[in-house]
């Protein structure tokens, strides 16, 4: 199970986006917090995913119009094996893991 | 002075640059078509819904501006949802403006009250059910700026019929300045380094070009730098027209219907440069198999894109505009491997087409004879099925917004009112829709609309009497099982146009079997594309012609079917 989080601007249907972004993949929402934090609002998710998944989630989650940020309560970057990391993974990384 | 919510919708249309918009008029949004009059939009009058959304949509193809389309609540919305999907997986930038039943009736179930925001969901960049006449200067600037920005798509805009009613005191449009977002951070400039590593260490580098390249309007730009990488290049459906066909590196169409040339280098390749594309099965094949011997350097303005059907080795995120050249300035200084050997034998004379001129397939020969004699900067409107992949086949022209079709979504019904849109754009230009028999029966009413507007499209029907498509796979894969996909009763095409008050005629197969065609053939056929009026041309095509190469679904494009199997 892993734990995202995803700060956004609460405009009408922000919201039913980003969670639409988990069900359109039929995965299960088997937790959804979504409350005010400081300015915007903030969705805590917790998915069953792949890494494959995680990373388009986070793409799917940054193409939608007022999302803000998106972050993982577990150490998904550090476990990507992947040769491009979904996000949070320096270009460095990325780079070395294509030259290999 | 107040003014109503309706004349500010189109005085706010028209701070963005619309001078047209296509849509059906209904109730809820009677205020908004009261208002038309002496607004400076101009409306065009579809016959369905779906028609207005297609030829809004391809307004938008063919010019890159964002195109317009209108309908009422309920129904009228609902018949906006296929355009609307078509335009999200096209990248194509669209404006739906929807009336929505009044405030106080909402969510009870009124008449054609239905959740258009909700419907369109999934499907849109970004929404807005209007919930005050105070909202709708800022909700048009946004939908604008969203549909415009950055990989373009569709936006729907719901409007309840009493705001457009309400009256206030107007200031002005306004302008839309979105929040910085931390996804919004340029990647890097420091990829070149890594390219010219994998290049360094490549035998056999690609270039694949899809819609994203024309999108960006950096087609000068990535012309430069394919002349300067000179390897094998091809291109998606939609990347057609951004390589100038003859380029000697060039070998046409990639993916399931693809070049000989094109799916073989892909799946040698050892280094895959993708400008613009998403990968989508139709290119990839069984994307567990495809380029397997490749590391992917992907140009995309849409990190979504990313990863969909496998990793790539180096992201390029930005838009092509901008990324482009800043590869190609890096690029000189340094020098590139030799790929000439690898060049002759991708691009060589064994990869290339079995049929080159279609000899023994009278539909191609039929679409090469229009395609050879249209006039320069033509715009070729496909819709969707056999005759679609026959016109990517063949179609060869450097006009970067010169071919258009539902690639995506695959829309049947599609290109007889985007040709209207595109016509209405271009009045000057040669607009050819081509259809199949079924496609053009899914929005036969746009001839009413072609012939109101007296706009001189010419409409072909490749007229086969089957789905050829569906048929297609039905012989191949379903034992001939040819379960509701003859359309042996069709209509008399000829004598419909007629009823609409078009000239019409048809042509038969028998006419293409002559190479090359009779005078008499050539003759009529350069008629038909010249003519000032609408004309509809019906090619009477074998009902069980096929399209080859075929890459069947779940095979890699290794396994490409070349020719028809004389056993089947």
């Amino acid at each position: 199970m892993q734990t995202f989080h995803i700060r956004y601007r609460n405009t009408q249907g922000t919201l039913m986006r980003i969670l639409n972004a988990a069900s359109r993949r039929a995965l299960d929402l088997p937790v959804v917090h979504a409350e005010p934090s400081e300015h915007d609002h903030l969705v805590t998710l917790a998915l069953e995913v792949n890494q494959k998944q995680v990373g388009q989630l986070y793409r799917e989650w940054y193409g939608i119009a007022d999302v803000i940020k998106v972050s993982s309560g577990a150490a998904h970057a550090s476990a990507w094996t992947g040769a491009h990391p979904p996000a949070g993974v320096p270009m460095e990384e990325s780079r070395a893991a294509a030259r290999a | 002075m107040e003014i109503k919510g309706a004349d500010i919708v189109l005085r706010c249309l028209r701070a963005e640059g619309v001078e047209l918009v296509f849509g059906y008029p209904g109730g809820a949004i009677m205020p908004l078509y009261d208002a038309l009059e002496g607004s400076g939009v101009r409306h065009i009058l579809t016959r369905h819904e779906q028609g207005a959304v297609f030829a809004a949509e391809g307004y938008a193809r063919v010019t890159g501006e964002v195109g317009v389309a209108m309908a009422t609540s309920g129904p009228g919305a609902t018949n906006l949802v296929t355009g609307i999907a078509d335009a999200k997986m096209d990248s194509v930038p669209l404006v739906c403006i929807t009336g929505q039943v009044r405030s106080a009736l909402i969510g009870t179930d009124a008449f054609q009250e239905t959740d258009v925001f909700g419907v369109t969901l999934s499907l849109t960049k970004w929404s807005r059910l209007v919930r005050t006449i105070d909202e709708i200067p800022e909700a048009i600037a946004e939908g604008f700026y969203w549909a415009r920005s950055g990989r373009p798509g569709p936006v729907v805009i719901d409007i309840p019929t009493d705001m457009l009613k309400a009256k206030k005191e107007f200031s002005g449009p306004v302008k839309f300045t979105p929040h910085a977002r931390a996804a919004d951070a340029k990647a890097d400039g420091g990829f070149t380094d890594t390219i010219v590593a994998l290049l360094r260490q490549s035998s056999k580098p690609v270039a694949l070009v899809g819609a994203g390249a024309k999108l960006s309007g950096a087609i000068p730009e990535l012309r430069r730098l394919l002349d300067n990488l000179n390897i094998p290049t091809f291109a998606t459906v939609h990347g057609l027209g951004a390589v100038p066909p003859e380029a000697s590196y060039y070998l046409g169409m990639v993916g399931m219907h693809g070049t000989r040339a094109a799916n073989t280098a892909l799946n040698e390749t050892d280094l895959l440069f993708v400008f613009g594309a998403r990968l989508d099965d139709r290119v990839t094949g069984e994307p567990t198999r495809f380029a397997p011997h490749a590391k992917i350097v992907h140009f995309e303005i849409d990190p979504a894109q990313l990863d969909r059907v496998r990793p790539c080795e180096v992201p390029v995120i930005g838009n092509l505009a901008d990324t482009i050249p800043a590869f190609q300035a890096e690029l000189r200084r340094h020098s590139l491997p030799d790929f000439s050997g690898w060049r002759a034998v991708a691009c060589g004379p064994e990869r290339a087409e079995l049929d080159p001129r279609g000899l023994a397939q009278p539909t191609i020969r039929f679409l090469d004879e229009l395609f050879s004699r249209l006039p320069q900067d033509s715009v070729v409107i496909a819709d969707v099925g056999q005759h679609q992949m026959w016109a990517a086949q063949r179609y060869r022209s450097s006009s970067p917004r010169g071919f258009i079709t539902s690639g995506g979504l695959g829309a049947m019904g599609f290109a007889l009112p985007a040709a209207v849109g595109v016509q209405l754009a271009k009045p000057d230009t040669c607009v050819l829709c081509v259809s199949g028999d079924g496609g053009f029966q899914m929005n036969i009413q746009e001839l009413a609309t072609v012939r109101r507007l007296a706009l001189p499209v010419k409409m072909v029907i490749v007229d086969n009497k089957y789905l050829g498509m569906v048929r297609q796979w039905q012989q191949l894969f379903y034992q001939r099982n040819y379960a509701e996909t003859d359309l042996s009763d069709n209509p008399d095409f000829v004598e419909i146009a007629k009823a609409y008050k078009i000239h019409s005629f048809r042509l038969n197969e028998d006419a293409m079997r002559e190479f090359p065609v009779s005078a008499e053939t050539g003759d009529e056929i350069d008629r038909f594309l010249r003519s000032p009026e609408p004309e509809l041309l019906v090619f009477d095509c074998a009902p069980e012609a096929n399209v080859f190469p075929m890459v069947p679904a779940g095979a890699a494009l290794s396994e490409m079917l070349l020719e028809e199997d004389p056993a089947q």
